[in-house]
């Protein structure tokens, strides 16, 4: 990662305390963030610190919403419907309806993709 | 077996392009294992779900920050700015633990200043206004007392 030197105390888990690699990587936040519109100029070195968690915990907060679809349906295995399910359920991922749509979610059990488990 | 399969050369471009605007899906996962119990699975494509998602949410939250910059004509989108938009976006429950992290990350930051200021303040104790004329070494100057 380019931006090891400044931060990788930070990285190495040295801010939250935990050992487990939990970070995300701060130049891609940083691409993904300029290429978000015009409007975006320039950015402070410490927005990308902030998104690396903010995006934590989004992702925290979407994959509980997901697992739950997945209990519900009684199975162990969290697949894209699950979360396409949890997005359609909750007011705060609006932003995101038309992008779970795309992706085609409403599949029958017989179409799911059973190869990729990790 | 990969989805994505990568054939002519334009193919891996836009591949290529692709795994630019997402965060890896490595990172991706190991976050969203976090959750699930440990005997639970997670599909592929779920986890590619989430990067698109996790792409988006930056791009949503980026977007309105940066309007208020526009507004306040500040060129540059801050930390606080990122907290802001956040909040007026609905992700207040975010408020307290990114504040809490940026206040350590701030932290952290002042001590490496600190702690190279301090190294900086040891060389100026050794040699004192070492750019000024006042004190340098008489040497330097024909001083004279006229009585």
């Amino acid at each position: 990662m380019r931006q090891a030197g400044t931060y990788s105390g930070i990285l190495s888990g040295g801010i939250s305390g935990k050992t487990g690699p939990h970070l995300l990587p701060l130049a891609r936040i940083k691409k993904i963030m300029k290429k978000s519109g015009e409007d975006v100029k320039m950015i402070s070195g410490e927005s990308p610190i902030v998104f690396s968690k903010a995006c934590e915990l989004f992702i925290k907060e979407l994959t509980q919403r997901s697992w739950m679809v997945t209990m519900q349906g009684k199975r162990r295995t969290l697949n894209k419907e699950d979360v396409a399910s949890a997005v359609m359920a909750t007011d705060l991922f609006d932003f995101l309806v038309n992008l779970v749509s795309e992706s085609g979610e409403a599949t029958t059990p017989l179409e799911m993709d059973t190869s990729n488990y990790s | 077996m990969s989805e994505n399969i990568v054939g002519a050369s334009n193919d891996h471009d836009v591949g290529f392009k692709e795994q630019e605007r997402l965060l890896p899906i490595a990172n991706v996962g190991r976050i969203m294992k976090q959750i699930v119990p440990q005997n639970a699975k997670i599909s592929k494509e779920a986890k590619e779900t989430m990067q698109e998602c996790v792409s988006e949410f930056i791009s949503f939250v980026t977007n309105e920050a940066s309007q208020k910059c526009r507004k306040e004509r500040r060129k540059t989108v801050n930390g606080d700015d990122i907290c802001w938009a956040l909040a007026t976006l609905g992700f207040d429950d975010y408020e307290v633990p990114l504040k809490l992290y940026l206040r350590k990350f701030r932290e952290l930051e002042g001590e490496k200043a600190a702690a190279n200021k301090t190294k900086d303040q040891e060389e100026d104790e050794r040699y004192p206004l070492k750019f000024g004329f006042i004190g340098s070494s008489s040497k330097d100057f024909n001083l004279r007392t006229f009585d």
